[in-house]
Parts: C-alpha cells; structure tokens; sequence
C-alpha cells in the first residue's frame, strides 16, 4: 500500500493508508518448479495483471545443464504494494495456482 | 547536467562522453565480461535474490518501515549506484539509466555506440509481461554476451544490425510510445538503449512506485504552447506517467510538470507544433530535478 503505479506517495489518499498488506502466493505444485506447469507455457497471470505485479523468473539453485539456458521456472509475486486486489489473476490462473488475501 | 554528468561527462553530459563506450577504458576486458556474463544468465533474478539477507520482494511495504525502510533505501541505492570495484554482477550493482529523447539516442547509435551492435529481446517484458519484444539495442562487449543467451535472441531474424537500421528501429519505437533510455552497465560504462514501458521496466519500477533512482528523468522536460494547442487530445494516450491532461473548460491539454520524466514521445502525436522538449535546466521551477 502507499505507492500508485505512476508514482507518489498516496498513503495521504484516505482509506489506502489505514489498508492491509496485500498477500499473493503461488502455488508451486500447480506451476512451477514444485511438479506444476511450466509458467513459460502460460504467462496469463503476468499479462492480466495491470500493475505487473508478478516476475517469472528462473529459480535460484536450481540444477541446469546450461547457465546460458535454464529450464527451472517459476512465478513470484514481487510487488504486492502495488496490487490493486482485482482479482483478474485468481479467475484467469488455469491451473487455480494464485490467491490474493489482505 | 546531472550528477552523473560531473563525474562521467568530462564537460558533457554523461552518455555524450566517447570515453564511457570503451570498455576497455575503464576495467579489464576478462573483468568486465565475466561481470556482464554473471548479470545476463540471472537478469530475471535480480529482484529475487536475497543479499545480506534482503530481496526485493515486497519493497514497497519494507520501505514503509520506519528507520529498516531508511536503511532499506540507503542500501538499494547504494548498490544501484556502486562505482566499487569489486560490485556484484547478480544484483546488478552500478546498472543504471535515463531518459533520452530521440534525437539523443540515433546520435549515440551513428556516432558512439561500439560495434557490434544487436537488437534482442526486452528482457524486463519477458519477466514482468510474458512478452517477447524485440526492442532493445545493445552494443560492444556485451553483445557478444547476450547473443549467448537463447532467451533473449529471436531465431527468426538478424541479430546483428547496423548503425542506420538501429536509427530507424530506435525511431519506430519511440513513435510507438516507447520511452528511449540510456543505460549505465555498470557505470561508467555505457552499452544499451531501450526503449522502455512501464511498468514493466524493472527501473522505471524502481523509480515510478519506489522512488529509487534507477532511472532518471531526461536532461529535457516538455513545454506546451497553450495557444498553439487544439485540444485534439492526441498527445495523452502517448504519455505513460500521466503528465498531459486534457480539460474540457479550456478545451486544451494541462501538463503536470513534476511527471515528466522529458522522454520527449508525446511529440510524435502533435499536429500543431504545441509540444517541445526544452533543456530542463532552463525551466526554473525544474532545473535539476532529475
Ligand atoms: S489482484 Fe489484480 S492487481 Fe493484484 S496481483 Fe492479481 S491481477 Fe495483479
Ligand atoms: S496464470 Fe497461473 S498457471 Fe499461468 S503462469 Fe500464472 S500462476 Fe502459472
Ligand atoms: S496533440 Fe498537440 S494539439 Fe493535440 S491536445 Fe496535444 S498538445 Fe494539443
Ligand atoms: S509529457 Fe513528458 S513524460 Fe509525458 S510523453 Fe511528453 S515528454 Fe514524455
């Protein structure tokens, strides 16, 4: 909470200072590197996602063959601060991996 | 002039200094390589990655804690800035940007920008948005670096461009709406231009919801000829801060200068010769504001 997508501080703004932390989790066994999909075949949470809250990312320490290429991946909510709480991630995520709690 | 124009400019401003396009200038080559090498293979990590037992997740309400948040934003700016010699190169330490018109970033391609010069794809869209654009002009060592990496290369076109045809990619991007920047990596070595959305910029990111200077607003800031202006509403859609407005009472657009970030796009939709990009250290209420 606090910061607008554009820019400045809006915790001022009434109502958003005194909001919860916004929650975002995956699910891993649903997409990722724990049994799920990969999210390189999907990318629908990054794309619906006005404030680009999410990062889809290789995951550190994984085992690669290749540095150069790795095939080990995953999704993190990186900016939940900047979660507008739409909820277009949760309806639109096919495999049901995303909640959003506050 | 910035403060990274006294230190790197040598009397100019900073990205219109030859000296910074030389790697080998300014660190060994074998140094510089494995430095960009560390940071390219983990570029989608950087804001993952935990060091001294701190990532980026969550920094907007890590940064709202009183005193760990000031701490906080002493230490990314610290590192986002470091001129250390042994910086890191996962945490991308010393990579920073600005603005720059178009006219600014077609001279740096015709003129200073070391060869060879490739176009891949945005890695910033590919991590926030999913999306592979290929939009980003890198150059010298560091196109040998990244032509490695398959995930940023297109396989079904030519990598390696040319000064001219870098020109005019830069030109059709920035008509498109996308933000021309300069990138310091790491400073004072210069080796990229994008061409720049938000929010999908990691440092666009860091400066627009942050206020991490990760990227600076240009060495220009709009002006508007208000009687020049017709009100055709055509420059807004352009602008991705939200600095131009349009009012229906006085049938104009109105700018919200502390938004402008100079990028100088919104020019490209004017019919009526309304907007121009001034040097911002003529604008008195702006000089300096970087
Ligand atoms: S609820 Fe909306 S704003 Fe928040 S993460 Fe999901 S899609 Fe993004
Ligand atoms: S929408 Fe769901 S399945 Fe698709 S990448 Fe995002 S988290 Fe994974
Ligand atoms: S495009 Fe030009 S004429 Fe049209 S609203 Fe913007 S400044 Fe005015
Ligand atoms: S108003 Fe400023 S920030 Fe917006 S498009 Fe024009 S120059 Fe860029």
């Amino acid at each position: 909470m606090g910061w607008n997508i554009l820019g400045g501080d809006m915790s001022k703004a009434k109502g958003r200072s005194k909001m919860k932390k916004t929650k975002i989790k995956i699910d891993y066994t649903k997409c990722g590197d724990k049994g799920g999909i990969d999210p390189r075949e999907c990318t629908i949470c990054l794309k619906v996602c006005d404030p680009c809250v999410f990062l889809m990312h290789s995951v550190i320490g994984a085992e690669e063959e290749d540095p150069n290429d790795p095939q080990v991946w995953r999704i993190t909510a990186v900016w939940p601060s900047v979660c507008m709480r739409c909820m277009a991630c949760v309806e639109a995520c096919p495999e049901q991996a995303i909640t959003v709690k506050w | 002039m910035c403060q990274w124009c006294m230190k790197h400019g040598a009397g100019k401003k900073w990205y219109l200094n030859s000296k910074n396009y030389f790697a080998d200038q300014i660190a060994p080559e074998n140094e510089m390589r494995e430095y960009l090498e560390e940071q390219w293979k983990n570029m989608e990590n950087l804001f993952i990655r935990k060091i001294k037992g701190f990532s980026s997740v969550g920094l907007g309400y890590k940064m709202k804690m009183p005193i760990i948040g000031r701490v906080l934003r002493a230490a990314a700016e610290g590192m986002i800035h470091s001129e250390k010699q042994h910086r890191n190169p996962v945490r991308a330490d010393g990579h920073f940007g600005q603005a720059i018109p178009l006219e600014e970033a077609k001279l740096i391609m015709s003129e200073l920008a070391a060869e060879p010069i490739i176009e891949n794809y945005c890695l910033c869209r590919y991590m926030q948005r999913g999306t592979k654009e290929c939009c980003c002009i890198n150059f010298g060592v560091l196109s040998e670096i990244i032509e490695k990496i398959p995930r940023y290369i297109p396989k079904d076109r030519v990598v390696r461009i040319d000064r001219e045809t870098a020109m005019e990619r830069l030109e059709e991007h920035n008509k498109k709406g996308y933000i021309a920047s300069v990138w310091f990596q790491p400073v004072p070595y210069i080796n990229a231009i994008c061409s720049c959305e938000s929010p999908e910029c990691g440092g666009l990111r860091l400066r627009t919801s942050f206020d991490l200077n990760a990227f600076y607003k240009a060495e220009y800031i709009i002006q508007l000829d208000q009687d020049k202006c017709q009100g055709c509403k055509q420059c807004v859609s352009m602008c991705q801060f939200g600095a131009l407005r349009y009012i229906p009472s006085q049938k104009r657009v109105i700018v919200d200068y502390d938004k402008c970030f100079g990028c100088g796009v919104c020019r490209h939709a004017c019919n009526n010769d309304a907007l121009k990009l001034i040097p911002r250290e003529e604008f008195p209420g702006w000089d300096g504001t970087y």
